[in-house]
């Protein structure tokens, strides 16, 4: 049998293996095809998150601002799922027509759920459909909180749509090690294919990914109607909307990294080498470059969260502060993006690598930078927390008591980090991969229970006037424009890490890229596909945008609601 | 209006210059594209060692983890006083020659591992053809020995048919079913598959797994198995840290009678 498949596989490698596109060849066309599809694919996945969030916070908050913000997010997913199919389809023909061997074996593994995928993906626009033009309809008592399951139905299927996808690419990368070159497809399980060792880290990788990029994108889409209003009220509430977006955006970032090391860390277990080339082979600088965006990211956040206290009474009790956030995150920023910290050294690679500490070890790569990157978190949190706390005076007794807890918190889990990321120069590798995880759980309990305090204390808080919604400064919105593009950027950089990492192979050490593209390109080139895919995509989005603006009139709110303490 | 259009999309295009810059001002690397190897049956010894140094340096990789200190041992300088490669390769393990430990260490590395170092080299010959797999102990034994590797390997190697699965690499018979050629000896199975890599048995193999001799008064035939198959259901006691190092894929590696025969042999140590 083995051999047969073999003999036909050779010949198909000559024959009809691959075909060319003109000018920019097939390699380029698939890639442009795929990471458009897959930005349009999250968009459309992040923001039901956050329409079904809103629209419950409209709800069972009884603000009717959340339910118009839902509905504004919903109408411009209309036109997204069009052009997600679209970029789909498009993706579909270039493989099957540029990659044909190669997608006659994927279609052989996976068939089945190709179906599945194509289906759901029917239903879930049927169902989207319903939950728009139903808004109006079903808006009062039980029907509404029918609407609203509509909504987490959406939900539901983006979900399933998304993990089946994630099992055909993740085959690819981490194929079940019992299937070889000479493994006839159509003998390979498909729950076997699916349920490979990086399907679930990236699935729940990309989960929260989505969520952070649909915050990004619904921050700029607010920004630009903010600098396009014509009115004070049309301005508050799309400056009210960039900021719900942005928030969302930074919360759900703080999380990602985890994730990303559980899949390192599988992708470690799974096999050394391909861990090795992303690491510290000729994926190296990549990690630069990374650490470099996501410096960005935390400036530019922190810069907008900043700008925004300007248009708070009150805050100007916290503006002498800022200026040392932004010396610890500049410093942290510049720590993190080290390049010799950034490949580990052997002794951490071979302590990784020593199967002893399969958990931390994926988390060791990055532990040296660690530090840095917890003290951005933290400084980012007591900007936001500055922010939350700008117009209000709190009246409980325990006031200032409880702000010296909170100080002393923020203290004392500032301490930790940098004891253990000090004392991890003077222990064994082993021993400091460990360290990370004190770090990170002394960060979380902060913000943690900071927060819960935080919360207790501003209970009946005198308030020193509402926040000026609108009284934005034009720059504080191109600063979200920053923001989208970098998380557009990122995501299109990680996807190169994540399938360049397979290097010559369409999957695995299982079947050969020989076509004349097998080669990874050079970080240069991707970025200039990485940049052009952008581009791309967010000319089609501000297309989608105005489209939304066509349509309808802005959501924008009445006087008396934008006057509303709090965010 | 148009000033602020204008703005956003200087912004955007701003920002997006600066990244491609950045990406196309620091080295460029590029992944090698593999070349197909074709050596003839009589290929020279420069030919391969010249081939295999290619390898060595570019598509095996191995250059990731060799030659990076402690990473790995020095394979093309003295390590730790024994020479460079091609001079100790043929003192590692009693009986093997050189030629013979080294393929064993690229088709199944975890068979012997050079004390002081992680199992963490990868199987080369699942990446790698047989040409390049030969080119590559070429050169290693061009290292301050003499070069062995004829064109017959290659071809012998051609014959096994496909590139070989995990542990069972150069040990098993050409082509044959399962593990070591379908054979329901457990000695043989536990051979081949590689389980004293990390386990004792009667006095042999390495210690750094639990010792296997008294294992059927921990656990009967079902516990065993259930470990064999799936290794993550239960950990032993006081190995906790080296949970997940014990292989997955022994399960699909062996075929059933195999798996009863090796289960019965471990649950009959008593
Ligand atoms: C992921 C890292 C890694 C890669 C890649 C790698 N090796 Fe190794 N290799 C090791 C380690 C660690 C050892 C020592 C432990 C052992 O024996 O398994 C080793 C041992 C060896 C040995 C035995 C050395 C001795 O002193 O006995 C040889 C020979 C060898 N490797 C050859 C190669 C060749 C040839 C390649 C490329 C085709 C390669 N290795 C790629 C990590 C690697
Ligand atoms: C790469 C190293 C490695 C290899 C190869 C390996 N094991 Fe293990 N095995 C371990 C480790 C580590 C443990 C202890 C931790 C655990 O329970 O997972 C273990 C535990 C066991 C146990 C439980 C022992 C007890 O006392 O509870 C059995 C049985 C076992 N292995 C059988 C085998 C067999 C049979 C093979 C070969 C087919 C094999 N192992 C190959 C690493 C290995």
């Amino acid at each position: 049998m083995s051999d047969v498949l073999l003999l036909v596989q050779a010949a198909a490698d000559t024959t009809h293996a691959y075909r060319d596109f003109p000018l920019i060849g097939a390699r380029a066309a698939v890639w442009i095809a795929a990471e458009v599809h897959l930005m349009f694919a999250a968009f459309v996945l992040g923001v039901p998150m956050f329409a079904v969030v809103t629209e419950a916070i409209g709800i069972f908050g009884g603000d009717e601002r959340y339910d118009r913000l839902s509905k504004e997010f919903t109408r411009l997913l209309l036109v997204a799922y069009s052009a997600t199919a679209i970029w789909g389809a498009i993706l579909v023909f270039f493989l099957a027509t540029l990659y044909p061997r190669f997608w006659a074996y994927l279609t052989a593994v996976f068939g089945t759920s190709m179906w599945v995928y194509a289906s759901l993906f029917f239903v879930e626009s049927f169902t989207l459909y319903l939950y728009y033009y139903g808004w109006d309809r079903w808006k009062k008592g039980r029907a509404k909180l029918w609407h609203w399951t509509l909504g987490i139905l959406l939900n539901v299927w983006g979900t399933i749509v998304m993990f089946i996808a994630n099992s055909w690419l993740t085959y690819m990368m981490t194929p079940p090690r019992d299937i070889t070159p000479t493994t006839d497809p159509t003998t390979i399980k498909l729950w076997h294919a699916i349920a490979n060792a990086t399907w679930m880290p990236i699935n729940v990788h990309r989960l929260i990914a989505n969520v952070v990029f649909g915050g990004a994108i619904v921050g700029a889409y607010a920004s630009y109607r903010f600098l396009a209003s014509r009115t004070a009220e049309e301005r508050a509430h799309y400056d009210w909307m960039g900021y719900v977006g942005n928030f969302i955006a930074i919360s759900a970032l703080i999380v990602l990294p985890f994730a990303g090391y559980w899949l390192g860390r599988e992708i470690y277990q799974y096999d050394q080498s391909m861990g090795i080339t992303m690491m510290g082979g000729f994926m190296s600088w990549l990690w630069v470059i990374q650490a470099f965006l996501i410096a960005v990211l935390f400036l530019t956040g922190n810069y907008y969260l900043w700008v925004g206290m300007e248009r708070i009474p009150g805050a100007e009790r916290f503006r002498p502060y800022t200026k040392w956030l932004l010396v610890v995150l500049v410093l942290g920023a510049i720590v993190w993006g080290t390049p010799h910290t950034m490949i580990a050294d052997s002794k951490e690679l071979a302590a990784m690598g020593g199967s002893h500490h399969p958990f931390l070890g994926a988390l060791g790569v990055m532990s040296a930078k660690n530090t840095a990157v917890n003290l951005m978190i933290l400084t980012t949190f007591l900007s936001f927390l500055m922010y939350r706390r700008a117009n209000r005076r709190p009246v409980v007794p325990w006031a200032d008591t409880g702000t010296r807890i909170q100080g002393a918190m923020f203290l004392v889990a500032a301490g930790i980090v940098l004891f253990y990321g000090i004392r991890g120069y003077f222990v064994e590798a082993i021993v400091r991969i460990g360290y990370s995880v004190y770090q990170v759980l002394a960060v979380l309990s902060c913000i943690l229970f900071v927060t819960v305090i935080d919360i207790l204390m501003a209970r009946g808080a005198q308030s020193l006037g509402a926040i000026q919604w609108g009284k934005m400064p034009p720059r504080s919105q191109y600063a979200l424009f920053i923001l989208a593009v970098t998380f557009t950027w990122l995501m299109g950089l990680m996807g190169f890490a994540r399938s360049g990492i397979r290097q010559y192979w369409h999957v695995w050490q299982v079947v050969e890229d020989t076509s004349k593209y097998a080669a990874t390109p050079a970080l240069g080139y991707a970025a200039r596909m990485i940049s052009l895919c952008v581009l791309i995509f967010l000319s089609l989005v501000a297309f989608v945008f105005w489209l939304g603006g066509l349509a309808e009139k802005s959501t924008f709110v009445s006087q008396g609601e934008a006057r509303h303490v709090g965010h | 209006m148009w000033a602020t259009n204008l703005k956003i999309v200087g912004v955007v295009l701003g920002t997006l210059a600066l990244y491609t810059l950045i990406a196309n001002k620091i080295p460029q690397v590029q992944s090698e594209v593999p070349q197909a190897l074709t050596l003839g049956a009589n290929v020279t010894p420069e030919q391969l060692v010249a081939a295999g140094e290619k390898v060595f340096n570019g598509i095996g990789g191995c250059t990731t983890c060799h030659g990076l200190g402690t990473r790995a041992p020095n394979l093309l300088t003295d390590e730790r006083g024994t020479g460079p490669i091609g001079v100790r390769c043929a003192k590692r393990e009693p009986g093997k020659s050189c030629k013979q430990y080294l393929y064993e260490s690229l088709a199944d590395p975890t068979a012997y591992v050079v004390s002081g170092y992680q199992p963490i080299m990868p199987v080369m010959t699942r990446q790698l053809s047989p040409e390049q797999v030969w080119a590559a102990i070429a050169y290693l034994e061009a290292q301050g020995g003499t070069v062995d590797v004829t064109g017959d390997d290659i071809a012998k190697a051609k014959q096994a048919a496909g590139p070989a699965t995990a542990a069972g690499g150069g040990a098993t018979p050409a082509g044959g079913p399962g593990l070591a050629g379908g054979s329901t000896d457990p000695k043989q199975i536990i051979q081949a598959a590689g389980c004293l890599a990390c386990h004792k048995l009667e006095g042999q193999g390495q210690v750094i797994a639990p010792d296997l001799t008294h294992v059927g008064s921990r656990r009967d035939a079902d516990a065993i198995r259930r470990k064999i198959l799936d290794p993550a259901s239960s950990i032993t006691q006081g190995y906790e840290k080296l949970a997940g190092i014990m292989p997955k894929t022994f399960g699909s590696m062996m075929s059933a009678s195999q798996l009863e025969a090796l289960v019965e042999y471990l649950a009959g140590h008593k």
